[in-house]
């Protein structure tokens, strides 16, 4: 069956909003990313060159959008920018909203701007009005005094709290997986380092006056799902958690109120974990006293319980578990596939590292193909969350094909692994990046 | 502008403020690089509403024998999450379909799940042997 198939549905709407006469557009690339099927051609140069070099060199009107193709099937994807509070996104679903950030938008800094940041809902049903003054944050269940709080008792009544942290989809290059497997399809982009402010949630927990026998602590937003059939979307962290003191209600991001899109006006954020507790629109808190069976945390986002939650396809009678800790990835930033380098000329490469539940402790580097890895040099530690910047110098002495590697390693020892994992549901990828690029004489 | 953002209600009236030009709704009065927690400023920060427009999808599924079924699909979705799967196997999209109806309750009667799935196969599928070929390395 031809793999374009599904790709001509899609240019089919594309084709009816005038994109496709400047489709060739996108494949024009800076220097370091000249072949069309590179690894991250989504790194969307193009649009960043549409309104800058090329552009201006040819006296260009922008077209109405651009389309890229990301290096898997089913891969093509439409630049967009008429999402509220928000600048060119990849185009995953429109309702609800799956927006991806351009990969070129994670070689600018280690935070990422709140208009370039991804977006994820589950459920169609978002508010699109918050009313701040009626806006109230409920805090209930197993406590002595149950909450009603404003968003201004939040902000004034509250310790502010500041941390950087990586926001990551439990998915994030779900359409890297082999065999591919269905869900929203990523490549890397549905990541974002932000810094977050806000109220502890511990402090928040300890007002109300949490009982002796509470277990959990359960979190809901405003959105719902079209029909009362489909389940409110929930989840839960263990008290314990909830009361580490790094666990917080945020009222902005990257000093700035959240766009609606990423949940304002409060978002929990839950440091080191798969973004998928990272409740939006926060608006209810519910202590319970036993283990939440709600169909989000009991039976949606599980993973096997195995290293790397990695089993085999159709590997049967598999323990699984809620997902929970992030793991260490890093990335190249300004270089992908089929670059070219020059022999004797010196190249800076970088990137962005995490560690996941820990600080990133060493970023390796590699120029040939993993046999030898060296380390790489880390910009300025911004928060044990965060992203952090790698770089290196690489100076070819032979022309040829050169395979580039970089791994990341936390401080808890976990480092990336050389071979990818696979779970039906396409979670926890952090294999190992690697970029192809040929070295020439000069 | 793109953006859709109107505001409603109180705009806190401090000019020289970013944060306001996107339908900002907090800001405070200082740069706020600060990396760390302070109890100051708190007294800076002002709420005021929200409202947005969400764009709606411009998607469609292809017509053919079966695409009479895919309003219960876009219920709750638009037509683009099922165009950018991967080509699947009629056996995965039987397993999609009744994933939508037990677990979020999409009220597509059991004796269409057939119907429906031989629609999708057709429109984006792939039958098990190509798995490897479709996954390759590129």
């Amino acid at each position: 069956m031809p793999r374009g198939r599904g790709v001509q549905h899609r240019s089919d709407s594309a084709i009816r909003h005038g994109l496709a006469v400047k489709r060739g557009f996108c494949m024009h690339r800076p220097t370091l990313m000249p072949t069309p099927m590179s690894r991250r051609s989504f790194l969307l140069r193009a649009s960043a060159a549409g309104t800058t070099g090329l552009m201006g060199a040819w006296g260009w009107k922008a077209p109405a959008a651009t389309l890229v193709e990301l290096p898997f099937a089913n891969g093509q994807r439409e630049i967009v920018t008429n999402f509220p509070q928000k600048g060119a996104m990849v185009l995953l679903r429109t309702r609800p909203p799956l927006l991806e950030t351009a990969f070129e938008v994670f070689d600018h800094g280690v935070f990422t701007p709140n208009d370039r940041f991804y977006v994820r809902w589950h459920l169609a049903n978002i508010p699109t009005t918050i009313d701040t003054g009626a806006f109230r944050l409920n805090v209930r269940g197993h406590v002595r005094e149950q909450l009603s709080l404003t968003l201004d008792d939040l902000v004034r009544e509250f310790q502010p709290f500041e941390i950087a942290a990586v926001n990551q989809c439990s998915g994030n290059s779900r359409g890297f997986f082999k065999p591919r497997v269905p869900g929203g399809e990523w490549a890397n982009g549905a990541m974002g380092n932000a810094l977050w402010r806000g109220a502890r949630l511990k402090d928040v927990l300890d007002r109300a006056g949490v009982k002796a026998r509470a277990l959990q602590v359960r979190f809901n937003g405003l959105d719902t799902g079209v029909i009362p059939q489909t389940p409110d979307f929930m989840k839960s962290l263990a008290l314990d958690h909830a009361r580490d003191g790094e666990v917080m209600i945020a009222y902005a991001m990257n000093g700035e109120p959240l766009p609606l899109l990423n949940g304002f006006p409060l978002r929990l954020v839950v440091p080191g974990w798969y973004a998928t507790y990272w409740v939006k629109m926060l608006n209810d808190i519910e202590i319970l006293d036993k283990a939440d069976d709600n169909f989000w945390t009991a039976k949606a986002y599980l993973i096997p319980d195995t290293p790397y939650a990695n089993v085999v396809p159709g590997q049967q009678s598999v323990r699984m578990i809620p997902i929970n800790r992030m793991v260490p990835r890093s990335f190249f930033t300004n270089v992908q596939d089929g670059a070219v380098l020059k022999v004797g000329q010196t190249t800076k490469l970088r990137g962005i590292a995490f560690g996941g539940d820990a600080a990133v402790a060493k970023v390796f580097f590699s120029s040939d193909a993993g046999s030898q890895w060296k380390e790489a040099r880390l910009g300025p530690d911004r928060g044990k969350y965060g992203f952090r910047r790698w770089e290196v110098s690489l100076r070819p002495s032979s022309p040829g094909p050169q395979r580039l590697m970089i791994k990341a390693q936390n401080t808890a020892g976990s480092v990336q692994p050389n071979q990818a994992n696979w779970n039906g549901a396409g979670f926890m990828r952090n294999v190992i990046e690697s970029v192809s690029v040929s070295v020439q004489s000069v | 502008m793109n953006l859709k953002v109107r505001m409603v209600g109180r705009v806190w009236a401090v000019p020289s403020l970013l944060a306001i030009t996107l339908g900002g709704s907090l800001a405070w009065s200082q740069a706020t690089n600060s990396t760390s927690a302070t109890s100051t400023g708190a007294s800076a920060w002002q709420w005021s509403n929200v409202s947005i427009d969400l764009p709606t999808s411009d998607s469609a599924f292809p017509p053919g024998d079966g695409a009479e079924l895919t309003p219960q699909c876009l219920i709750c979705h638009s037509a683009g999450m099922v165009l950018r799967q991967p080509p699947l196997t009629r056996d995965q999209w039987v397993d999609e379909i009744n994933k939508m109806r037990s677990a979020y309750g999409a009220p597509l009667p059991a004796d269409q799940v057939d119907h429906l799935a031989d629609y999708l196969f057709r429109i984006n599928g792939s039958s098990p042997s190509d798995t490897a070929a479709h996954d390759g390395d590129r």
